[in-house]
């Protein structure tokens, strides 16, 4: 990526970066969904496929910017990083952290309740690799996205 | 920066400007990033203690006389001012 499109991310306002992170949030549960609920359907299977990658783009576009905009910083590896960079750093892995207990808290009691309630869950592919692919792209992208989350705008240059 | 810190107030951008420093070149000076310079003068982030002694220090002034918790009036303001008592 050039570095005009780099710079363009990093002065991202505040706004549009939180927009970008509860897309990328919220954009991979909604294909899912889409894709359980197309499935009952009698659509074309390449219909099907082309509707969930369309509902897929925004997400992974999302994820993308904000890994992009938490670069170096989160992995400390490209930038120096100084004393506001490593407290940013730790509020946005403590605030993952905080996130990913409530999504875990969360889906275990919807589980529970489904399961108490007569249900039976069927661990198939169909709702296993949906859960298999959030953890491995949200967990590694969470304190990035979380980092993209809490960063205030960057004052006017002087 | 954290939004629950208390809101600090400094006399940072003056005393740049009135050097002639850019944030870039104090940064420099002080070893962090440019951006954390435009966050403090801002009151965004507050300094650690380190920093903004090391701040004084660069500029050869107390340290209550760039960072306060309260609003600071500006330095012409405290130079001027005259002394309690004193006749105009």
């Amino acid at each position: 990526m050039s570095t005009t499109t780099t710079g363009k991310i990093e002065y991202l306002p505040r706004s549009r970066r939180r927009t970008l992170v509860a897309v990328a949030l919220a954009g991979y549960p909604v294909a899912v969904a889409a894709l359980v609920a197309l499935k009952h359907t009698s659509l074309n299977r390449w219909l099907i496929l082309a509707v969930y990658l369309l509902l897929l783009l925004p997400t992974l576009a999302a994820v993308f910017v904000s890994i992009r905009y938490a670069r170096g910083r989160i992995d400390g590896r490209c930038a120096r990083l100084d004393e506001r960079d490593l407290a940013l750093r730790q509020q946005a892995y403590a605030l993952s952290h905080r996130v990913l207990a409530t999504i875990l808290i969360a889906a275990t009691a919807i589980t529970e309740i489904y399961l108490t309630s007569g249900y039976t869950l069927r661990l198939d592919a169909n709702t296993f690799w949906p859960a298999v692919m959030w953890v491995i792209v949200y967990i590694p992208a969470l304190p990035s996205l979380m980092l993209a989350w809490i960063e205030t705008d960057q004052p006017a240059d002087a | 920066m954290p939004d629950s810190q208390r809101q600090g107030y400094n006399r940072l951008a003056v005393l740049r400007a009135e050097r002639g420093l850019s944030r870039k070149q104090l940064a420099d000076k002080l070893g962090i990033n440019y951006q954390t310079i435009g966050y403090i003068e801002r009151g965004d982030y507050n300094p650690s203690l380190e920093l903004a002694l090391t701040i004084a220090e660069l500029f050869r002034l107390p340290i209550e006389a760039i960072f306060s918790l309260k609003p600071m009036t500006p330095l012409s303001e405290e130079i001027f001012r005259e002394p309690p008592g004193e006749p105009r």
